[in-house]
């Protein structure tokens, strides 16, 4: 009987055994399981070195055709991935029980999202895309063109194969390294929704850009033009889930990674193009080995104490500290910057101040509560580009002061107390002269 | 019928990444630098002998010099495999194959010992793999030893035995008891009866051979193929075993084929476009990033290079833009798929077709030059005749000699996009206001669109505004660019884009205000203007600023539609707060601490008053009660008192009301009974004072 029940507890532990290794948890937020879907299986070659990218640091990927019929993201209510990439722009549907409210809802669970378009995207991917507050241009034969920045190229002359370095500021996006080639990019435009404010454009196109047919002739302007096009963009939902949106398939080809490129018109020749580190740095970064941070120890001490009080009284002074980490995606890492911000909150914010760090991710300041009494929060709301957003709260009431605790002998009084006491002594002798006096 | 969709998907993206017609380039230095990269060992050493051979062959085929620490620590673990008797027929099979490139001593005892392990191994087998290791070490090591006295001894059975794997369509099985049929296991079945062809000790029955070559034919009917004529082969999806994928299959069947083709005698019937059309997979797949499918591609590129049912040819241009300021001539490259030379052989330019217009061909058909010091086939003057813009050009080859008709294939005939591009000459470039109803200038600026302009200009909405000029090609011509964009920005960053219409070569937009007031959503102010003229073909795109304009536009309607919200720069969404400091109420105003202190002195002289006012009254302490009772009471009374104002005295100092009270009300009850004996005495006293 013993034997048996161990029997089963060992089955249940090895049954759960890969749960514990490739789940997602808070504390290693790096995602370990990818579903690929793919048009065609040949996008394995001619897409491989990025693929061997993503597996050299230890994505487990798993590809399947677009129209597979097994194609399934959860089972009995659980993900079975952390992120999808959709190298599938022509699939027009997908295989299995997928589609447009499957993918939403898996990145509204938090899951990555990367994809990329091409010039034969179908409805669904643009339709994808526009829930992400990303919209493809409607015109569906339109390419980039650019006839001021493009790849200087012998076998391509019409201009679609361009260059650009317009990259978003961010070293969480991108990296600390500089990405020194341009990219190159051959495929088709977006714009991202002015409205939204989660997306982020990191690679537009240059001023002189336009999307259209190289076809044909162009009778009405086009949609999307200059700068606004967006050739990459990112989002990053408030649940942390973060979406990659490439108008092109072929920036992440082995064709454009190996090509060496020159930008017309200029001199400056690169060996190779930057879209490997390019693809690669923001791969790091949808799948969370770059920017994503954690708040620990959150406390606060009145000045001199050690132990942190239930209650503040007004006109304290007190000490708040936090430790931010960055994950590196293998441990986490103290976060270094000098714009975090505390403040101590009622309604609005009373104090707003710049905490000092020592470098190693504890984060200080020091300030005096303010004479309103009430319940308070300390707040830390981080949000930095290209990082995770952080938005702690800790709650604290602030009373007055006590009865006894206002201020005593003050001089201003003095002549009412001598009022009183000569009063006092007054009567005292009054009363003892007006018995006896005779 | 998901296939055919997966089939039909695969087209598209191919005929997407392939835009540029059907132009393959031969493998180039780009693969040979890859392969450098992919097949770096590690610690000195491959982790396989499968690796070491793969990159091995690879360096071979490019002929890139063999590290000598590679070969060295190849050689000592394929004599480790050699010499050990408990390597698999796998095992020496891929280290004799590295070894057959490495070139390593290995010993007679030991080769021997091997030969008759192998051919026990081919007795033994029951699968198509372990015949395919086994007879494959065999070969190799006859190959390798330069010895005769190696030879199957009953080749027919083993033939046989092999034989019955094969399917009806050509495909085959892995073994008796696995139903699945594979191409990939075809082209490990043709190696196979490859070798055990050259083992045999006698000619083999030519109907064995000629069945086989039927099953390889129609092995090549159930080909995939793509829109462009790319060819490949690919196997069901199946569970049960590791799918292959096309890369790894098609290379097999092309490394079976041409093992065969080797050593039978007479033609492979097989349709030659079919072996072009691998060839086009092979190419048209790029660079691998991955080592395995790198080999794949390039091993398999090397059968179809020396394969000798076909050897396919690869037309390509080194630059398929031509200039005509640089003066480009058009230079074509005929090779074989890994670059080497092609026999003698003559191109001809048949026709070039313009993408406007795409009947009547632009130049008569002509032969291109050869130069035999580039290997290159040239045409000078072509560019004479012909005017920017993009065309497509007809190429066809043909070999000098019919001898080489036999062994190379080549399309019949090549279509190349090729692009024309020149300087485009901008001239009578101008900016004008005009009054609308008269139509005369008001202000007109020339402006040189080669620079940027610093035009200032203000019209109100009855006006209009002219931008005009002219773009002649190098031949004189009409040019008419993709791209001809004017682009008025308004302060707020609301844009507005034209297209810049033509006739001929006068280019021309004239922007009437009036009608473009609710387009403008009524935003009076400074607009920048912006010129764009572009087009492939020309080598002077532009992108020039002309200045502003001053626009003078009525106030908005109520009902009128509001310019679209503007994106935020990110930059500024994010970045720290400005601080808070909170201001704390200031303390109320105080007097003076003298004043307070000469206030208190003045609170003191009443007292003093009183003091002054008893002793001139006189007072005196006759009234005390001289019995030693009542004079108790009084003193207890009057301390009582004292102590009731020392309590309010230490009230004030320390302690609370509570304790106050509490003390007090002990007190108070002794005040009582001591002040009412005290009082009680004092009236009796004065009664009977009275009554006396």
């Amino acid at each position: 009987m013993k034997s048996l029940s161990f029997f089963f507890f060992f089955i249940f532990i090895i049954s759960v055994f890969p749960f514990l290794c490739f789940s997602f948890n808070p504390e290693s937020p790096t995602d370990r399981r990818v579903l690929v879907l793919l048009d065609d299986f040949s996008l394995k070659y001619s897409h491989s070195i990025f693929f061997n990218s993503l597996k050299s640091r230890c994505l487990n990927l798993e590809f399947k055709l677009s129209d597979d019929p097994s194609l399934s993201l959860q089972r009995y209510g659980q993900y079975l991935y952390d992120a999808l990439i959709l190298f599938c722009p022509s699939t027009k549907k997908f295989g299995g029980s997928l589609d447009l409210t499957a993918v939403i809802d898996f990145v509204d669970s938090g899951h990555d999202l990367i994809l990329a378009a091409d010039s034969t995207a179908s409805d669904l991917i643009k339709n994808i895309a526009t829930e992400c507050g990303v919209d493809f241009d409607e015109d569906s034969s339109a390419m980039v063109i650019d006839h001021k920045s493009y790849a200087i190229s012998g076998t391509e002359g019409d201009h679609s194969l361009i260059v650009s370095d317009d990259f978003i500021q961010s070293g969480a996006i991108l990296g600390k390294t500089k990405i020194e080639a341009p990219v190159l990019f051959k495929g088709i435009a977006h714009s991202v929704n002015s409205a939204n404010s989660l997306v982020l454009k990191v690679l537009s196109a240059s001023p002189s850009a336009y999307s259209a047919n190289p076809e044909s002739k162009l009778l009405n302007p086009p949609l999307l033009t200059g700068s606004a096009i967006s050739l990459v963009s990112v989002v990053q939902a408030r649940n942390n889930a973060r979406i990659m949106i490439a108008g092109s398939l072929d920036l992440f080809s082995n064709r454009l990674l190996r090509t060496a490129v020159q930008k017309a018109g200029s001199q400056d020749k690169y060996h190779k193009s930057g879209n490997e580190q390019f693809v690669t740095e923001i791969s790091k970064w949808v799948f969370h080995e770059r920017g994503h941070l954690k708040a620990v120890n959150l406390r606060h001490l009145r000045v001199g104490e050690t132990d942190e009080p239930a209650m503040y009284r007004i006109k304290d002074d007190l000490k708040f500290s936090v430790e931010i980490h960055e994950w590196s995606g293998k441990n986490w890492e103290p976060y270094v910057a000098d714009d975090v911000q505390v403040q101590f909150y009622m309604m609005s914010s009373y104090v707003l101040k710049t905490l000092s760090t020592n470098g190693k991710g504890l984060y200080l300041a020091s300030f005096k509560v303010p004479d309103v009494y009430g319940v308070f929060q300390f707040k830390v709301d981080y949000h930095r580009l290209g990082y995770t957003s952080l938005s702690l709260s800790k709650q604290i009431p602030v009373r007055p002061f006590r009865h006894n605790e206002y201020e005593r002998f003050i001089t201003t009084a003095f002549p009412y107390y001598g009022a009183s006491f000569t009063m006092m002594a007054g009567f005292f002798i009054f009363s003892i002269l007006f018995l006896y006096n005779k | 019928m998901a296939r055919s969709l997966a089939g039909f998907l695969v087209l598209l993206l191919v005929v997407s990444i392939c835009e540029a017609a059907s132009l393959f380039q031969p493998v180039s230095d780009s693969h040979r630098s890859a392969a450098l990269e992919l097949f770096t060992p590690d610690h000195g050493s491959f982790k396989s002998l499968e690796e070491t051979y793969e990159a091995l062959r690879t360096f071979q085929i490019f002929g890139i010099e063999k590290k000598p620490d590679v070969t060295a620590s190849a050689c000592r673990s394929i004599s480790e495999t050699v010499g050990s008797s408990t390597s698999t027929s796998k095992d020496l099979f891929y280290a004799l194959k590295a070894n057959s490139i490495a070139e390593c001593k290995i010993h007679e005892t030991a080769s021997k010992g091997i030969i008759s392990s192998l051919n026990a191994a081919v007795s033994a087998a029951s699968s198509l793999l372990d015949f395919y290791y086994s007879v494959g070490g065999l070969v190799l090591i006859k190959d390798q030893s330069s010895k005769d006295d190696i030879h199957l001894a009953d080749a027919e059975g083993v033939f046989r035995s092999v034989k019955a794997f094969s399917q009806s369509d050509g495909r085959w099985r892995y073994s008796s008891s696995n139903p699945e049929s594979s191409a990939f296991a075809a082209g490990i079945a043709l190696e196979t009866l490859a070798g055990i062809v050259s083992l045999a000790s006698s000619e083999l029955d030519q109907s064995l051979i000629s069945t086989l070559k039927n099953d390889i034919s129609k092995l090549f009917d159930s080909i995939e193929k793509y829109d462009d004529g790319t060819l490949y082969f690919d196997d069901k999806l199946v569970d049960g075993y590791e799918y292959q994928g096309p890369l790894s299959i098609t290379s097999s069947v092309l490394r079976g084929l041409t093992a065969f083709a080797a050593v039978t005698t007479g033609n492979i019937d097989l349709p030659r476009d079919k072996i072009l059309g691998l060839a086009k997979f092979f190419l048209g797949i790029g660079v691998p990033g991955d080592a395995k499918d790198f080999f794949y591609q390039i091993d398999a590129l090397a059968c179809l290079e020396s394969n000798r049912v076909s050897i396919p040819l690869i037309l390509s241009l080194s630059s398929a833009v031509l200039s005509l300021t640089k003066k480009d001539s058009l230079k074509v490259r005929v090779t074989t798929v890994l670059g080497s030379n092609a026999p003698p052989l003559t191109v001809k330019l048949v026709g070039a077709f313009s993408s406007v217009s795409k009947d009547a061909s632009l130049v008569e058909s002509q032969e291109l030059k050869f130069d035999q010091g580039s290997g290159l086939h040239i045409l000078n003057d072509l560019l004479k005749s012909i005017d920017v813009g993009s065309y497509t050009f007809v190429f066809e080859v043909v070999l000098q000699e019919p001898e080489d008709e036999k062994v190379y294939v080549m399309g019949s005939q090549t279509k190349v996009p090729i692009f024309v591009t020149g300087l485009v000459k901008i001239e009578n470039s101008e900016i004008a206001v005009l009054d609308s109803d008269l139509g005369s200038v008001e202000s007109q600026n020339k402006l040189d669109l080669t620079a940027k302009n610093d035009v200032s200009l203000s019209a109100n909405h009855l006006q209009k505004m002219r931008l005009s000029f002219q773009l002649t090609t190098p031949r004189g011509r009409a040019f008419r660019p993709h791209q001809a964009f004017l682009k008025l920005r308004h302060e707020s960053k609301v844009e507005h884009i034209f297209v810049v219409g033509n006739s001929g070569k006068q280019f021309e937009i004239v922007l009437n205000f009036l009608g473009l007031v609710e387009k403008f959503f009524y935003l009076s102010g400074k607009y920048d203007m912006e010129l764009t003229v572009g087009d492939a073909a020309m080598e002077n795109s532009l992108l020039v600023a002309i200045g502003y304009i001053e626009l003078d536009l009525p106030e908005a309607p109520e009902k009128a539609p509001r310019p679209p919200p503007q994106p935020v720069d990110p930059y500024s969404r994010y970045g720290p707060q400005a601080e808070i400091t909170h201001i704390f109420r200031a303390p109320e105003k105080r007097p003076p601490q003298e004043l307070s202190l000469a206030f208190l002195g003045l609170t003191i002289l009443p007292l003093l008053g009183f003091f002054i006012g008893l002793l001139r009254l006189g007072v005196n302490m006759k009234n005390f009660p001289t019995k030693p009772i009542p004079a108790t009471f009084a003193v207890l009374f009057h301390v009582g008192i004292g102590a009731v104002l020392l309590l309010y005295v230490f009230f004030w100092l320390k302690l609370d009301l509570f304790q106050t009270l509490k003390v007090l009300g002990f007190l108070g009850v002794f005040l009582v009974f001591v002040g009412h004996r005290i009082l009680s005495h004092l009236a009796a006293a004065s009664a009977k004072l009275k009554s006396a």
